[in-house]
């Protein structure tokens, strides 16, 4: 059964947001999606969010959910994951063939949490992993570890980052857009060495939801609907002590899913463009490695900045690519249109301490590939 | 159109107050005792998915993420989702997505919660369910709103105390068979009503207990489930509803979204009348009276006639012609929440595959439904379930199963293993947007206010900036109401946010206030003052006391409370327009917020010998014969195959002293992002013949560079906890 994307919408992101209650925020965001589907919410089957309880502040923050969807008594739930895994969650629920159409939404409050680095902390395992000190020091210990086996050097990490900054200059949306170097990047404060404050993409605010539905909601209604050809999700190991720390396992996972779905057996020759998870500028260049994309692609990823561009919107990081990748494949992404984009590919990963991924295929024409 | 999709096994452990194993540890232990039910191995698993409520109880942030080893997700789709309490029902709706869209043929499904780490009480974590700043300065705890659930659910019904003290005593005596069992035992009506009063109506014995528990079920297409399982059990019907957050303008008698849910779910099953097609019912019991308010959602009956006749005829037993909660329910067998759920899936799996033991109701039964229900009261999960076959008696684990034969090990003090405390610092500072800011403007003005949606023309409290029963109508107009109301429900409540008692002699009063000037069902949660007890009322007339001017700082705690209308006092319904707040940098408000928890862990089995080596400057890893190879750190269960290991008998003697820096970071904050005064060293080591490594702080003295390659020896320490795991360079032999 084909699924495909009807309509989009955005709030952000900002590097804050005050004035607008995260319950605001995502209302606009939600009905700018609902305007661009040229649907009202009562004609949505349901919704799903992606929300963590310490980052919205709220215990089973799913509660909170439905009033700014106009989702109140219908099926909603919530997964703990990127925006791009809620979507995955939600394409299956399409497909058991009891719903018709969706709303998938994530929103990300950054500019409420007063200490965002001891949440993080506290995602560390409490037996083994809570050392006092920043929760940076397992991406000093990743990029350490991929910059020994992989080839790269730190210069070349500091390249990515100063690169979809600069390119986030051409992104009306991107709040930290800047015209950097890769001098700049190394010369910046260090974290936890060889990682450097310009290299980790900096918090921000944002909602964005989408509406989804099966083909025949598509034909009845979407106006410029793109096609979700292949989903997939994949964790790593969780326990530290026992996972590789150069390469990215549950982007593998994820990849090869949707890969299989999609039908594409070369990534590099059958994607136009590509959004790959750069929370940190040395994690580009790890999940490329998993993603079956070599650097030559580097102009194709990312063309909105990215995570270091756009800010980290933490659950809503793969809901950012997601709008940009629609409107690229639409042909509007107006100043960064990539010309002739068809097809995107699309990755999301949670960020520090997981290894949990999902990767997305959009197609501007469809054809199930079932 | 879907797959059918069906439970092929199903495992627990015990439910306890306070287990030894870490949170992976005891889902890893259900994981396997449902592998082995349903005869597969993690090989066989194509995708995984979890449920498991707030992150507060286990104090794990992305505790998904923290599970996925103990859960079978390595390198594995993985999907942790949830809907609060409802989340134990959820999951097999969540696992039936992913194997009835035809994407995996098996999922496995897998619930967790381990609620004894936080502290003061677990039931602390409640505080922050609720709105951070229309409610949470109100200390509130779920035992107050139920209490207030439940007067209203008596008032509507007319059912009294002691009528529902009969649920506890019936779940109780039913989970004296079941296995998994915390607080199984015989008790009477005059037990319940006898045991302490907490927030009336609710007493000690009308609420189910604080619990750490895992369960796991295996779900299948049906190909698979015919191949491997004689009596699969399908998945009929799921139904799952989401009401408003704003859980005090709504019907609190009667739970809409769990009838809309039933529903749903009986829709798909082809089922019309519930109280005729089902045979047996497993609603979620968190409290007794939830059980009734349940079944009448479940029955979708607001008038609860039907179920009241079944409950003045004795029918509810495991004899009885609707038996309800034959596992024993949260009340019985334990409220590990989200794994609660699962279990009361699991029972249905029994019971409709015969494999339910002493427990098996008497009735020849075919169709069962299990629901859950949570987050502000308003969420609710149901499953219908069939069964085709009965297992002989001999031929299921399940049928004499007993407590000893449930993996999971009880605690009666955190003390008595290795432990560890934490106290995390979250604070926030809300922006609450133009709606609630002028809602606080109003408090500081002595004013309540309220906004009005121009489609539906209520006028809602708090004031939105869109209406969410309107498809996101833009609402723009704001009026200050009346300070003067009706009380639709209340609670005498003894107990404090974190569960604590209150003074002795203190209670405090908290009531849901329907507002003069609001719409009708618009109420506010705020405490009663200046009252005496005997006065006390559903339908009370009160009046807001607020503080004096000077002393207002914009937030709901301006109302020192709402005090009873005196005689002859007047009052009206009228609203005056007004402009709201305009919002810029000096009338953007934020409200502060922190979540007052702590933590006290329990090291785990795998951490307990890893701590009781350390302080005798040991190191040990665990053979696991998957993988043919030794685990650093030790293990009790291996994720890769998913099988259970000693640390003790599969243990083996590592050198402390062999280690090799396999990477390292030299970290300049702290784990608040302050900087350090000077960075400190964290190394990865490995160990010769291990798999696995260690992570911790290497101490370094004047002159010492480590560079990866170097030799590390790890540090006797004899306090447990990851800031005692520490590493220092060996100096080379001269």
């Amino acid at each position: 059964m084909g699924v495909v994307v009807m309509g989009v919408g955005i709030c952000g992101s900002f590097p804050s947001s005050g004035g607008l209650s995260y319950r605001e925020l995502i209302a606009k965001a939600a009905a700018t999606a609902y305007e661009d589907a040229g649907l009202e919410p009562e004609q949505i089957d349901g919704a799903v969010s992606c929300e963590e309880d310490f980052i919205s502040g709220y215990s089973i923050s799913d509660e909170y959910v439905p009033d700014q969807l106009a989702m109140v008594r219908k099926p909603v739930y919530t997964i703990t994951g990127d925006f791009l895994h809620g979507l995955s969650s939600a394409v299956m629920q399409i497909r058991t063939g009891r719903f018709k159409t969706l709303v998938v939404q994530s929103y990300c409050k950054a500019s409420n949490i007063m200490t965002k680095d001891e949440i993080v902390h506290f995602a560390l395992d409490p037996t083994y992993n809570r050392f006092g000190v920043s929760p940076h020091y397992l991406a000093g210990i990743e990029m350490q570890q991929f910059i020994d086996s992989s080839g790269h050097s730190a210069e070349d990490i500091a390249e990515i980052a100063a690169f979809n900054r600069s390119r986030a200059m051409a992104n009306p949306l991107a709040p930290y857009g800047a015209k950097l170097t890769g001098d700049d990047v190394i010369a910046s404060r260090p974290l936890a060495t060889p990682v450097t404050e310009l290299m980790f993409a900096r918090p921000a605010d944002a909602a964005v939801v989408i509406v989804i539905g099966n083909e025949e909601a598509a034909q009845e209604m979407a106006n410029d609907p793109i096609y979700i050809s292949g989903t997939g999700w994949g964790s790593g190991n969780s326990i530290i002590e026992r996972r590789a720390h150069d390469i990215s396992e549950g982007t593998l996972v994820a990849a090869k899913m949707a890969y299989e779905e999609a039908g594409i057996s070369v990534p590099q020759n059958e994607v136009d463009i590509a959004y790959v998870s750069d929370l940190y500028a040395h994690r580009e260049l790890m999940h490329m490695d998993a993603l079956g994309l070599n650097t030559d692609f580097l102009p194709f990823i990312n063309p909105d900045g990215g995570s270091q561009g756009m800010g980290d919107l933490m659950e809503a990081n793969g809901g950012a690519r997601f709008y940009d990748a629609v409107r690229q494949l639409r042909g509007n992404a107006t100043g960064h249109q990539v010309v002739g984009a068809k097809t995107a590919l699309l990755h999301g990963w949670r960020g520090i301490p997981t290894d949990s991924a999902a990767v997305v295929v959009l197609d501007a024409e469809g054809g199930d590939n079932e | 159109m879907s797959n059918r999709v069906a439970v092929i096994g199903a495992g627990m452990t015990k439910f306890v107050r306070r287990a030894q194993e870490s949170p992976g540890e005891l889902a890893a232990q259900a994981v396997q005792m449902a592998l082995e039910d349903a005869g597969l191995e993690m090989k066989d698993i194509d995708a995984v998915c979890l449920g498991t409520a707030p992150d507060a109880f286990d104090g794990i942030h992305l505790n998904g993420e923290h599970l996925i080893a103990g859960a079978g997700g390595t390198n594995k789709p993985y999907l942790r989702h949830y809907v609060g309490g409802g989340t134990g029902v959820f999951s097999p709706i969540h696992g039936w997505m992913h194997v009835a869209s035809g994407k995996f043929k098996n999922c496995l499904v897998v619930t967790e919660e381990k609620m004894s780490p936080c502290n003061p009480h677990p039931a602390g974590a409640f505080i922050t369910i609720f709105d951070h700043t229309t409610e949470q300065p109100l200390d509130l705890t779920l035992i107050h709103i139920f209490g207030m659930e439940m007067a209203r659910f008596m008032h509507t019904y007319g059912y009294s105390e002691e009528e529902l003290a009969r649920i506890s005593v019936l779940c109780k005596g039913n989970a004296l068979g079941h296995p998994a069992a915390q607080i199984a035992e015989k008790i009477t009506v005059e037990d319940v009503m006898n045991s302490p009063m907490l927030s009336t109506p609710v007493k000690r014995r009308d609420i189910s207990p604080v619990s750490d528990g895992a369960c796991a079920v295996v779900l299948s297409n049906e190909r698979v489930a015919r191949t491997h399982c004689k009596a699969p059990v399908f998945i009929d019907g799921v139904g799952f509803r989401l009401d408003t957050a704003y859980w005090n303008t709504r019907d609190l008698a009667f739970p809409t979204y769990v009838a809309m849910a039933a529903h749903d779910a009986y829709k798909m099953a082809g089922i019309d009348k519930p109280e005729e097609d089902i045979d047996i019912y497993e609603p979620y019991d968190p409290f007794n009276y939830k059980a009734l308010h349940h079944m009448n959602g479940l029955f979708m009956d607001r008038s609860g006639r039907k179920l009241r006749e079944l409950f003045d005829a004795d029918q509810l037993g495991p004899d009885g012609s609707h038996p309800i909660c034959p596992s024993g329910g949260a009340l019985g067998v334990g409220n590990p929440i989200a794994a609660t759920g699962l279990m009361k899936i699991a029972e249905l799996y029994f019971q409709l595959s015969g494999q339910a033991g002493k427990r098996q109701v008497k009735k020849s039964v075919r169709t069962g439904v299990a629901q859950a229900w949570g987050d502000l009261m308003q969420v609710g999960t149901v499953v219908v379930m069939s069964g085709e076959n009965r297992l002989p008696t001999t031929a299921s684990m399940w049928n004499k199963m007993t407590s000893k034969d449930l993996p999971g090990t009880a605690l009666k003090k955190v003390e008595d293993v290795p432990h560890f405390g934490y106290t995390p610092d979250f604070r926030y500072s809300w922006d609450n947007g133009a709606a609630l800011t002028t809602y606080l403007d109003g408090f500081k003005a002595g004013k309540l206010r309220a906004s009005k949606c121009n489609k539906c023309n209520r006028m809602m409290v708090p004031p939105r900036a869109f209406c969410e029963l309107c498809n996101l109508h833009p609402v723009n107009d704001y009026y200050d109401i009346q300070d003067t109301g009706t009380v639709q429900t209340l609670t005498r409540s003894y107990v404090d946010w974190d569960s604590s008692m209150l003074p002795k002699g203190k209670e405090r009063h908290y009531a849901v206030i329907s507002l003069d000037g609001a719409s009708d069902e618009m109420g506010i949660c705020h405490w009663l003052g200046e009252v005496k007890v005997k006065d006390l009322k559903v339908g009370m007339r009160v009046k807001a006391v607020w503080k004096p001017e000077k002393d207002r700082e914009g937030g709901i705690l301006d109302i020192k409370y709402f005090r009873p209308l005196k005689q002859g006092e007047r009052t009206s319904k009228t609203v005056k327009q007004i402009k709201p707040t305009e919002m810029d940098t000096v009338t953007g408000k934020s409200f502060p917020g922190a979540i007052p928890l702590n933590y006290v862990y329990t090291a785990g089995v795998g951490g307990t010998r890893f701590f009781e080596d350390l302080a005798k400057g040991k190191l040990s890893g665990t053979y696991c014969s998957h993988c043919d190879a030794v685990h650093i750190p030790a293990a009790n269960f291996c994720e890769a195959g998913m099988i259970a290991l000693d640390v003790n008998k599969n243990a083996r003697v590592v050198n402390p002293g062999s280690g090799f820096v396999s990477s390292f970071t030299d970290v300049f904050e702290d784990r608040s992002g302050h900087l350090l005064s000077k960075p400190k060293t964290v190394v990865q080591v490995v160990f010769p013949k291990t798999v696995g490594s260690l992570f911790g702080v290497l101490e370094l003295a004047k002159g010492d560079v480590v560079d990866v390659g170097s030799a590390v020896e790890l540090v006797r320490s004899r306090q447990a906890g990851p800031e005692h795991i520490k590493f220092r360079l060996k100096k080379k032999r001269k």
